[in-house]
């Protein structure tokens, strides 16, 4: 079977963990990922990635964000020669290094693309590429921090939440990006630069209460609303159950579900309060809110799933990260998967989010050692033979 | 942002049947990168966004963007899908396209003989990309909306100080990134289409994708079944007391700062309080890891006494990381959003002026996106579309009307 990038070559210089997931994706789909590891501090930039609390597991992240890659260990300076080979038969670099080091190793996109001409250079960044604070660090938190909804996820009174979803948004992004820029590549044969950064990712995560707020405005999207006043009972809300748990529903269309939602929660399907949606949610919206707080707090929360499934409600428990991982649809479309380790036997991870029917996405490998693929790699894409491979290793420019 | 005269996605035509967010969005991307986007509508209303009145319970004002903006830069057409008229329609215009896009129930488009199977019949080339709720395989017959999807996830359960109600990650985080991912989808799928000639069925899903939200503390999760990932942790006990949310005198920041090297000696020198600096249980990497929680309450204390600017000012010359924890009406006004253009502003026929709207969160040098137009009126397209692109004459226009299977 063919895999929709089979045909990529993909150089992959990133060190942080939401951009090297973005190289591990477009391995997911078949490019051929060359993770470079930058000699001296491959070591180092490896060992970020333990768990403090559990140093002797599977080391998970780097697992999830290098896996489907090979690896070489390379000191990009003493090893120079040798790079820009690998740069001339590659289709794609990606990067997440700050363009004052990307400056100064000669990895800047007018220097690689005199290499390859077609060369698609993609980087990913803190807060963008041009403005007063392009050079700040890739932390994303603190572009979290920037966007707007930290202040306003949480009940009133509570702490900022930081979510971290942004970071994998702009995974998908920089996917994105590399993906069109291959496409305009295939219709004209111009390579180009592509960019995402964490700031980007993380409003258009976010981007129904920015775009709201541009338009419309005002202090309801700057301060926390209390769950308690939601501005639709049936949507968008979340309510106790006995057992401690919550459920949550999204109904906008209440008209429509009105009559189910009244039955099983023990309210009459005519109560003049609630007859018509403006009653459920404007003129009697806060009095709603109030009774079905009341209604799911008598049953536990699997008497509500039971229902919700009965009646085809869109509504649910909300449940932990156990759910998941114990959920026959996670597994059976692949979003988690085993996978059998060398050291920790099988253990289960974060799959392919993405279903192809022509290009099924698959671990063809786990995450390699540390330049466990340099030897090949040079021979193949550099055209190294065994004593240049050895003089290369014996001066350090490669491992 | 317009003028540009190449497009990534040139000459890539999408026909765009889908409704409220996760579908439309998925074909905003491909729109914004130059694709031809067919937004194709029932005549009576058309996509059920175009009737939202109000967000947060807050009226949507003079103008819709909550529709206007995922569905800008396409054409509209309306047509009745439940009469044969329509359905013939649509198999021309499937004739011809490159990607099919949907978000509607596998039952409907059954019904309307616009299954996969019936559709590669018409054209084996055609991407038919599925924005669904649970996956291409399994139980996917429950209605799916981005927050009760979210709920199973495990995202929402994480988040916030122990004991306070699970925080969903805004309105239509879900919806976002399932639609983003069906994007990148069909990049993929046409890119592999060159050289296989083929097409292919893909399905990004609210499930799948936000399970990958949960990145690094779902992953950690899975291998290590701590609730150390899954349950809420209060930032009073965060794992460092450097990488952590503190109010200042008058709003909160987020000081992000790795504890290697010298950073402690360096951080602490900022601060007014000569105690916290001198406690020997915080003289250590790992001591201060240990004393997490007691170390949080010092520099909680010291912290509140001075503004954030004041903070940043010190902080920012040591190259110590910390921002603002802005609002949105930080943001709107934030220079890098507009440098960048994550923000830009069009025009908007509605209400006849230029509106502030989302821009384009990927660069492409060569071939940037645009914010052509904002979403098209029910039916701006649907004679053009008929006769430019598909050849029909206007007597067999004038049938379709008089058919009802068109406005």
């Amino acid at each position: 079977m063919t895999k929709a990038l089979d045909d990529i070559l993909v150089l992959d210089l990133t060190t942080e963990f939401w951009s090297s997931l973005a190289a591990a994706m477009l391995g997911d789909f078949g490019a051929d990922v060359v993770k470079l590891e930058p000699l001296p501090d491959a070591h180092e930039l490896r060992d970020r990635y333990r768990d403090q609390n559990a140093p002797e597991t599977w080391n998970y992240s780097f697992e999830l964000a290098n896996r489907n890659k090979r690896s070489l260990a390379i000191d990009l300076d003493a090893g120079r020669a040798t790079f820009e080979k690998l740069v001339a038969a590659a289709d794609v670099f990606l990067t997440d290094l700050p363009t004052a080091a990307l400056t100064e190793l000669r990895l800047d996109f007018a220097t690689l693309s005199q290499l390859k001409p077609d060369l698609i250079y993609a980087r990913g960044s803190g807060l963008g590429p041009e403005g007063p604070d392009s050079e700040e660090p890739a932390i994303d938190e603190l572009a979290a921090a920037r966007t707007g909804m930290m202040p306003i996820l949480q009940q009133p009174g509570q702490p900022p939440v930081y979510t971290g979803a942004g970071q994998i948004y702009t995974t998908i992004m920089l996917a994105f990006g590399v993906t069109a820029a291959l496409h305009h590549r295939d219709e004209t044969g111009e390579g180009q630069e592509v960019d995402a950064s964490l700031l980007g990712g993380n409003m258009y995560s976010a981007s129904l209460d920015i775009q709201a707020f541009l338009a419309m405005g005002g202090e309801r999207f700057l301060q926390p609303v209390s769950r308690l006043d939601a501005g639709n009972p049936m949507s968008g809300t979340l309510y106790p159950t006995e057992d401690g748990l919550w459920v949550t529903l999204t109904m906008p269309d209440t008209d429509r579900w009105w009559p189910d939602l009244s039955d099983i929660v023990g309210l009459d399907v005519e109560d003049p309060r609630y007859n018509s949606h403006e009653r459920r949610c404007e003129e009697n919206r806060l009095e709603l809110i109030s009774a079905l707080e009341e209604a799911f707090a008598k049953r536990p929360a699997a008497h509500w799933r039971d229902t919700f499934n009965e009646r085809k409600m869109s509504a649910d428990v909300i449940e932990d990260y156990a759910y998941p991982a114990q959920d026959e649809q996670a597994r059976r479309n692949s979003f988690i998967i085993d996978v059998d380790t060398e050291n920790h036997g099988k253990v289960p991870s974060l799959g392919f989010p993405l279903y192809m029917s022509e290009s099924l996405a698959e671990l063809a490998r786990t995450a390699p050692a540390l330049g466990e693929h340099t030897d090949e790699l040079l021979s193949s894409l550099a055209g190294a033979s065994g004593d240049e491979i050895a003089a290369l290793r014996s001066k350090g420019a490669v491992a | 942002m317009t003028g540009t005269t190449k497009a990534a996605l040139d000459g890539v035509r999408v026909v765009d049947l889908t409704v409220w967010f996760q579908g439309p969005v998925a074909g905003q991307h491909l729109a914004d990168f130059g694709a031809e986007v067919i937004h194709v509508e029932r005549p009576q209303g058309g996509d059920l966004a175009r009737g939202v009145r109000s967000i947060k319970a807050v009226p949507v004002g003079d103008w819709n963007q909550y529709f206007l903006v995922i569905n800008r830069n396409k054409k509209s057409m309306a047509l009745d899908l439940k009469l044969p008229e329509g359905q013939a329609v649509m198999r021309r215009l499937l004739e011809d396209a490159d990607v099919f896009l949907t978000n509607l129930s596998a039952e409907n488009l059954a019904g309307w003989s616009l299954s996969y199977e019936d559709v590669q019949k018409i054209n084996p080339k055609l991407v038919y990309a599925v924005a669904s709720g649970y996956g291409q395989f399994g139980d996917n017959s429950k209605p799916s909306f981005d927050m009760t999807v979210q709920a199973l996830t495990g995202l929402m359960t994480r988040l916030g100080e122990p004991g306070q109600p699970p925080i969903y990650l805004g309105m239509g985080s879900g919806d976002a990134i399932g639609g983003l991912m069906a994007a990148w989808g069909v990049l993929m799928a046409l890119h592999q289409r060159r050289r296989t000639g083929k097409g292919q069925l893909i399905n990004a899903s609210l499930y799948g994708a936000q399970l990958l939200l949960g990145g690094a503390s779902l992953q950690g999760y899975l291998a290590t079944g701590s609730e150390r990932f899954s349950r809420q942790q209060s930032r009073s006990e965060p794992e460092s007391a450097l990488w952590n949310t503190y109010q200042a005198k008058d709003r909160w920041l987020y000081v992000c700062l790795a504890d290697e090297g010298d950073a402690w000696s360096r951080f602490a020198g900022t601060l007014d309080d000569e105690s916290v600096a001198a406690d020997e249980r915080f003289a250590t990497a790992d001591t201060r890891r240990e004393n997490a929680a007691p170390l949080t309450a010092a520099l909680a204390a010291v912290i509140a006494g001075r503004s954030v600017e004041d903070w940043l000012e010190r902080w920012g010359p040591l190259g110590i990381p910390a921002s603002e924890i802005a609002n949105l009406a930080d943001l709107a006004e934030d220079p890098q959003a507009w440098a960048n253009d994550y923000f830009t502003e069009t025009y908007c026929e509605e209400v006849q002026r230029d509106v502030k709207v989302r821009g384009l969160p990927v660069g492409l040098s060569e071939t940037p996106g645009s914010v052509r137009t904002l979403g098209p009126e029910l039916g701006q397209h649907t004679e053009e579309v008929l006769v430019e692109t598909l050849g029909y004459t206007w007597d067999e226009v004038i049938a379709l009307k008089e058919a009802g299977a068109i406005l």
